[in-house]
């Protein structure tokens, strides 16, 4: 934002003399609405993730304040080199995030693309991806112990009972795949209607005259349509990342805070609530914060750098 | 600050000077104990289960109490799960004004934190009615009681009776490890699942690790290695692995994907001969029918090494607290006093929910059968432990021991690399 300020002086100045046609009044109402937003962001955000910060350097059970003790790293060194499941989290999560971007991701985006242009009975497709966005991902997650569990509707339509059902969450061959396909099914939906709204609002003329240029359906998509969506791609990219490293609640709801498919979210909370309190988990959001932020103020930097140009 | 008050006689005048000086919040409440005579007002009652059966025994312990003393009893419910893992903040923000709760290590921390009422003045009116050694879990690490007991539970081998006639085989000629192994043999000759286990909770397993461990190295060792006086390293613990592993062949497998009550359910299907858990699941034998509950048995686990022959037990005590923030100190403790003292008791037991209590005064002349047979098994017991996620540091237990017995569970092999793992992560502990 700075920079954008910056190569455009004349503006700055502008609008410096336009605030000054701001009257007492305007000032209080503007004050009132500017903020008491941003003491709630400042009270509800900014505080507790600072605090949270701080908090991953300490030792504390989290009960009394005054029990707070400086560990300096202790907590980030507990969790690199004494802790596998960081490891097998990390690697879970770096799968999530794989899966997301190569697989869920596009096919959301082909759905939209195929959507848009009108296929027979898109109307009917477009509800029923859509339809799992509206659940929140507990009730995904419910909805899928039923079918999956040992005791669930396919073993039971396999014919198995409990001693020799397909352990699709025990299994760690293939539970990571089934808990891709169970998050797929709600991302893809998301991401379909994301783009399908970006879609529809790319000029038709755009299209038709790459048509006419000879262009071919993938040649337009990558050359005009794509290009053209570039505001609808970036957030697609930043909610692919941002989905897959917080994936929680799917993963609570089936395995509860046990180990049974770590996942960074998960260890967040099995180290920070319950009766195991202890700064480890603030040091795990940390470096949860820190994965989820990095990737995407890099790139939004990048972005915003060849705007500039 | 509270008992003082409520304790003497207050001068309103002086209350009411506070009331100017200190701010109406907090005169107000101070006003309304120094009106409370003792356990007037509503009272919460926060219940760690939403289970059938456990919800009808708690439901007639508070139906009698109101019955008796004419107070005003909220019962609120929350599953034990989230109950667990709220309980910090539950405690902190605005809890229930008394709460069912478990002894030990799991009760003292919360004691050492401030966030439970001293209750020693209840132990001095009920404390008769129990054995010393309920004393001793009810206490916190100052030397006071935090704790009334309600029940506990022996974990065991159990099993069904009919199932095991028609096997052929009889489980009290089980006595050591041989002869389980024998045992499981022949189950598996029949083409049964020797022994149900389950592991996707997390803490499940913790009771056979508990077992195989006092069996092998004995009560001692198994408390200084939870207190960490021991190192996980150790060939003794190596060799509770290795005891394990022989019984992974006769087990399920898909130990990861069933609760504890996934592997009820097979023994309750007649799937598998044995079932390693805590007796409490024998309710869940009697939602079923009361012939599947006169089916269950229990035998206690076989003795390994003769030295320490089957002198230890993991037997749980359930119980209730009275939590520090709650709104109606007195209230909860009034409550929690008639939950201890026998006419609570009594009150549960006539739900007819099956309960080993732990007041003197249940008569075990009145136990069913399975409910004798427990006590026997204790009673073989020299050594009691509660189970490991209450006897060690709960940073420890939930989020280390948890995941790591998943993970042998996942490759037993790496035994070796699993507990050096669970020793540095040990040593990595923030001091307490």
């Amino acid at each position: 934002m700075s920079k954008v300020e910056a190569a455009a002086p004349p503006r700055v100045i502008s609008s410096q003399k336009r605030r000054r046609f701001f009257s007492r009044n305007d000032k209080f109402t503007l004050g009132i609405f500017i903020g008491i937003p941003t003491l709630l962001h400042v009270g509800l955000v900014w505080f507790p993730a600072l605090a949270t910060i701080y908090l991953s350097f300490t030792y504390w059970t989290g009960i009394n304040p005054e029990d707070i003790v400086w560990a300096g790293l202790a907590n980030y060194e507990n969790i690199f080199f004494n802790t596998p499941i960081f490891w097998e989290a990390l690697r879970v999560n770096a799968i999530w995030l794989g899966w997301f971007f190569l697989i869920a991701t596009p096919l959301g985006v082909l759905l939209a693309y195929q959507i848009d242009r009108e296929i027979r009975g898109h109307k009917f497709y477009q509800s029923a991806y859509y339809l799992p966005v509206v659940l929140s991902l507990a009730v995904t997650g419910i909805i899928w112990n039923f079918l999956l569990r040992p005791d669930g509707f396919v073993n039971g339509l396999l014919g198995r009972d409990i001693t020799n059902a397909i352990s699709f969450f025990g299994d760690d061959r293939y539970n990571i795949w089934v808990i891709m396909i169970m998050a797929s099914w709600r991302h893809i939906g998301y991401i379909m209607l994301l783009y399908l709204a970006g879609l529809k609002a790319v000029d038709a003329a755009l299209r038709e005259a790459a048509t006419i240029d000879g262009a071919t359906e993938w040649q337009t998509f990558r050359k005009v349509v794509f290009p053209a969506m570039r505001p609808v791609n970036i957030i697609v990219l930043v909610i692919t990342i941002i989905e897959s490293l917080r994936a929680f609640d799917m993963v609570y709801i089936i395995y509860g805070s046990s180990g049974g498919l770590p996942i960074l979210g998960v260890l967040v909370f099995n180290n920070i609530a319950g009766e195991g309190a202890s700064m480890k988990g603030a040091a795990y959001a940390v470096i949860l914060f820190l994965l989820s932020i990095v990737p995407i103020i890099a790139y939004l930097n990048q972005q915003f750098k060849e705007d500039a140009k | 600050m509270l008992n003082k008050i409520a304790g003497h006689e207050v001068d309103r005048r002086l209350v009411l000077k506070g009331a100017a000086a200190g701010g109406l919040g907090i005169a107000g409440a101070t006003m309304l104990a120094g009106c409370a005579p003792g356990s007037s007002g509503p009272i919460s009652f926060g219940a760690r289960t939403v289970d059938e059966s456990p919800t009808i025994q708690l439901q007639g312990l508070v139906d009698a109490y109101v019955a008796k003393t004419g107070n005003e009893v909220s019962y609120n419910a929350t599953e034990s799960n989230a109950f667990q893992n709220n309980l910090s903040q539950y405690l902190q923000g605005t809890p229930d004004d008394c709460f069912q709760w478990m002894a030990g290590f799991r009760m003292q921390f919360f004691a050492e934190q401030g966030l439970l009422v001293d209750i020693s003045d209840v132990w001095d009116e009920i404390g008769d009615q129990y054995d010393e050694s309920y004393k001793i879990a009810s206490t916190g690490l100052d030397g006071k009681q935090y704790f009334v007991p309600q029940s506990w539970y022996p974990w065991g081998l159990h099993f069904r009776k009919s199932m095991m006639a028609e096997i052929g085989l009889n489980p009290d000629d089980i006595y050591n490890w041989d002869d389980f192994m024998a045992a499981l043999e022949e189950l598996k000759g029949q083409g049964l699942i020797g022994l149900a286990a389950a592991d996707k909770g997390g803490w499940e397993a913790m009771g056979t690790f508990d077992i195989l461990n006092a069996r092998i190295n004995g009560y001692q060792f198994h408390v200084d290695l939870l207190g960490g006086r021991e190192k996980w390293t150790d060939d003794r613990v190596k060799e509770v692995f290795r005891h394990w592993e022989m019984l992974l062949p006769y087990q399920n497998t898909n130990v990861l994907d069933l609760e504890w009550d996934g592997a009820m359910q097979l023994l309750l299907q007649k799937q598998a001969g044995f079932f390693m858990n805590g007796s409490w699941f024998g309710a869940n034998f009697l939602e079923q029918s009361q012939e599947d509950y006169d089916d269950l048995w229990i035998v206690p686990f076989p003795e390994i090494n003769p030295d320490h022959g089957r002198d230890t037990i993991d037997a749980p005590i359930d119980g209730f607290c009275v939590a520090k923030n709650g709104s109606n100190n007195e209230g909860g403790k009034d409550l929690i006093k008639f939950a201890g003292d026998m006419e609570g008791v009594q009150a549960m037991l006539d739900t007819g929910i099956p309960m080993t209590s732990a007041n003197k005064g249940q008569d075990t002349s009145t136990y069913d059968a399975f409910q004798t047979q427990q006590l026997a098994v204790m009673g073989e017991a020299k050594y009691i432990t509660q189970f490991l996620d209450r006897d060690t540091r709960p940073d420890f237990a939930g989020p280390v021991v948890g995941p790591a017995l998943q993970s042998w569970f996942k490759d037993p092999t790496s035994t070796d690399s699993i507990l050096e793992s669970l020793q540095s992560q040990w040593d990595a502990l923030p001091p307490l």
